[in-house]
């Protein structure tokens, strides 16, 4: 089993084991946002708070599946120069000193394309940085990326959406590894003058179809903001990803505010 | 040009998020169908013709060929389509597509405004609801294109993210579609984008070189030397390059905005004098004006549409195989050739034109006095009015435009009309 798989399902069992925790939280942050030291030290209180997992987003110019909040942190940090090497070394040594929690890395893939894949998952492997997310880079491009992850004993993330079609999202989910990031609705993240107006598969319906077929653990994300929500997700996943509402609270109000959202949405804790 | 799986040599492909995946299959599978359908084509060429104008003639230039003393200059006036430029050819094209997919709404992103204003036009026509997203600093240097735009009836989205410029209005277009593909679609404006986009949009504006191989038999009794075009995203580029691919005497050479200087943010040179990198984003790949860190650059020209980060697959792949050499030319030299047409010959061309001319004028007068090349006048300059005036220092346009404003009313009872 893969070291991410393995993490989620020795936390669930600690969880059926009575302890707490009836979902596992991950948790966004932009790195650089508003400045490298700042979202460092975010991402040092969130894990102290005992969120699961941190997803850290290595900003890209033009990131095309992120709604406005997300687009202008990316932005924001850009105008600082960030490095990929830099920013894999700082969240490795971050890590160090959260051994309950772990760190995936999200960015697009011409960032890491540049850097170069190999030197990713090499990297990524070393700083015990265990799963990568691209959401522009579909599966059937990806065997070199596939294989320099499986070298590195590290996880490429694949999404499925509800408006993935019945054979490719069976291809997907038997094809996970670590987890699948499963989406919530149709659209960008995040609040967004985009919102899907489609008739969906109900959600429930939907990550049952997924559950059927998937190989790895279950994670939701895109438009989660409220408990119910949340609370709505357990026993059909097993981690609920909060990404542009967390954003959207620290903008108000900075890590406290932050803080107070993930305990209203994940009580448990 | 046919794509191997979507790909021209390293570039294009599709790299899109999973969201739309199913959307993108649709449209692979509706092109095929479409392009082979002989009524499909047959409805294409009629509203080519009936709607567009089409086909546009191949002009010779006596004065222009006597000023250089060089090559015979012919320009295909693409400046003679309906709305101004060959974007026409590609928005009739995806717009009988949009219907054929049973779609009740299109998406565009523009850069100068053309092909905006060509896809509110066909959106009108085909009764189709349309949004355009447009940089605000684009929208800042053509508002009158913003303006029809609206009359038609699209709805018009200044996009304020990055530089405000085309690539930003891309990015945008692509989060819109995200949420309404089942819909919607996705009417790119140029051959860039995710398969099928660059393949569907050369084969629409592939028209273009078609009739300049029929014109240029019947003209002059064979086909040209040398094609100019200019290159932003690519499309009118490949619209005249394509069809002559497989003539090897036929020498084809695309212009890029060389912008105001060769420092990164000055200039849209993605192909020549090794400027760009290799790079995936916006759902291909292909060269793209880049930092180290791959981060996308700011990009300059005068002429808007020419200003975007990106350039087609296909251009890029026929670049690298050396089938076309890549040269630019500076904001001035553009000024310059435009200036010299509207002189020479009396015809107006757009500014992202102008590159074409600026880079072919430099060759001419070195080419022998038998060789034939066109130059293909991409779009009219009826738009630059502004920018144009401004760059000739134009005494009495300031007080037009003080003696305008003092006349405007400005609180009108059709405020709506324009919100």
């Amino acid at each position: 089993m893969s070291q991410l798989a393995a993490f989620i399902h020795e936390k669930k069992s600690a969880q059926q084991a009575g302890q707490k925790k009836p979902i596992l939280s991950m948790t966004h942050v932009v790195y650089g946002y508003p400045s490298v030291q700042e979202s460092l030290d975010w991402m040092a209180r969130l894990m102290e708070e005992g969120v699961d997992f941190i997803e850290v987003q290595f900003p890209f110019s033009d990131p095309v599946a992120d709604g406005p909040s997300i687009v202008a942190a990316c932005h924001k940090a850009l105008e600082q120069t960030l490095d990929v090497d830099t920013c894999l070394t700082q969240l490795g040594e971050l890590a160090k000193g959260f051994p309950e929690s772990r760190i995936v890395l999200m960015s697009y893939l011409n960032p890491m394309y540049r850097f170069g894949l190999d030197k990713l998952a090499k990297r990524a492997a070393e700083e015990n940085i265990l799963g990568l997310i691209l959401p522009d880079f579909p599966i059937e491009q990806s065997t070199d990326y596939i294989a320099a992850c499986k070298a590195n004993n590290i996880d490429p993330i694949w999404l499925v959406t509800p408006v993935t079609p019945s054979d490719r999202l069976e291809m997907l989910a038997s094809k996970a590894s670590g987890f699948l990031y499963c989406v919530a609705r149709s659209g960008v993240t995040g609040h967004s003058s985009h919102e899907g107006t489609s008739h969906l598969t109900p959600m429930d319906e939907y990550l049952a179809h997924i559950k059927a077929h998937a190989n790895a653990p279950m994670g939701v994300g895109f438009g989660l903001r409220e408990r119910s929500q949340i609370e709505d997700l357990i026993g059909k996943a097993d981690v609920a990803i909060l990404g542009s509402a967390l954003l959207d609270a620290y903008n108000q109000g900075g890590q406290d505010a932050g803080i107070a959202l993930l305990r209203d949405l994940f009580p448990t804790h | 040009m046919k794509s191997e799986n979507g790909f021209y040599g390293q570039y294009g492909g599709s790299y899109i998020p999973e969201i739309l995946y199913s959307s993108q299959q649709q449209i692979l599978h509706a092109f095929e169908d479409a392009k082979n359908d002989p009524a499909f084509l047959a409805e294409l060429h009629k509203q080519w013709q009936q709607f567009s104008g089409r086909p546009t003639p191949l002009t010779f230039c006596a004065n222009l060929t006597e000023h250089f003393g060089g090559a015979q200059i012919y320009l295909k006036r693409e400046d003679l389509n309906h709305s101004g430029a060959h974007k026409m050819n590609n928005v009739i094209g995806q717009g009988l597509l949009v219907k054929r997919m049973g779609k009740k709404r299109v998406i565009a992103e523009t850069g100068a405004g053309q092909h905006g204003i060509a896809t509110a036009l066909v959106a009108a026509r085909l009764g189709l609801e349309c949004t355009i997203y447009m940089g605000a600093k684009d929208i800042e240097r053509q508002y009158p294109n913003v303006f029809w735009m609206k009359q038609l009836g699209a709805t018009v989205v200044p996009v304020t993210t990055g530089a405000q410029t085309l690539r930003d209005a891309l990015d945008e277009a692509l989060r819109d579609w995200s949420s309404s593909h089942e819909d919607s679609h996705y009417l790119i404006g140029t051959s860039c984008g995710c398969a099928p986009f660059p393949e569907m949009v050369a084969f629409f504006q592939s028209v273009i070189g078609d009739e300049v191989r029929e014109q240029s038999v019947a003209q002059f009794g064979q086909f040209p030397d040398r094609l100019y075009a200019c290159v932003g995203g690519g499309s009118n580029a490949c619209g005249l390059f394509l069809p002559f691919l497989d003539e090897k005497d036929v020498a084809m050479v695309g212009v890029e905005a060389g912008g105001k200087g060769l420092a990164l943010g000055e200039h849209s040179i993605r192909l020549s004098h090794n400027l760009g990198q290799p790079g995936i984003a916006q759902g291909f790949a292909t060269m793209f004006l880049q930092d180290q860190a791959g981060q996308l650059q700011e990009t300059h020209s005068i002429a808007a549409g020419l200003d975007y980060v990106g350039v087609s697959p296909i251009i890029a792949h026929l670049a690298e195989t050396g089938r076309i050499q890549m040269t630019y030319a500076m904001d001035d030299d553009v000024i310059a050739a435009c200036t010299l047409l509207l002189k020479k010959e009396g015809i107006i061309p757009a500014l992202e034109s102008s590159h074409a001319l600026a880079g072919a004028f430099k060759d001419a007068p070195n080419l022998p006095k038998t060789s034939r090349i066109v130059i293909n006048l991409s779009g009219r300059g009826d738009k630059d009015i502004f920018n144009v005036a401004k760059a000739v220092q134009d005494e009495a346009f300031p007080q037009f435009l003080n003696d305008y404003l003092a006349t405007y009313p400005v609180t009108t009872d059709n405020k709506e009309q324009n919100a």
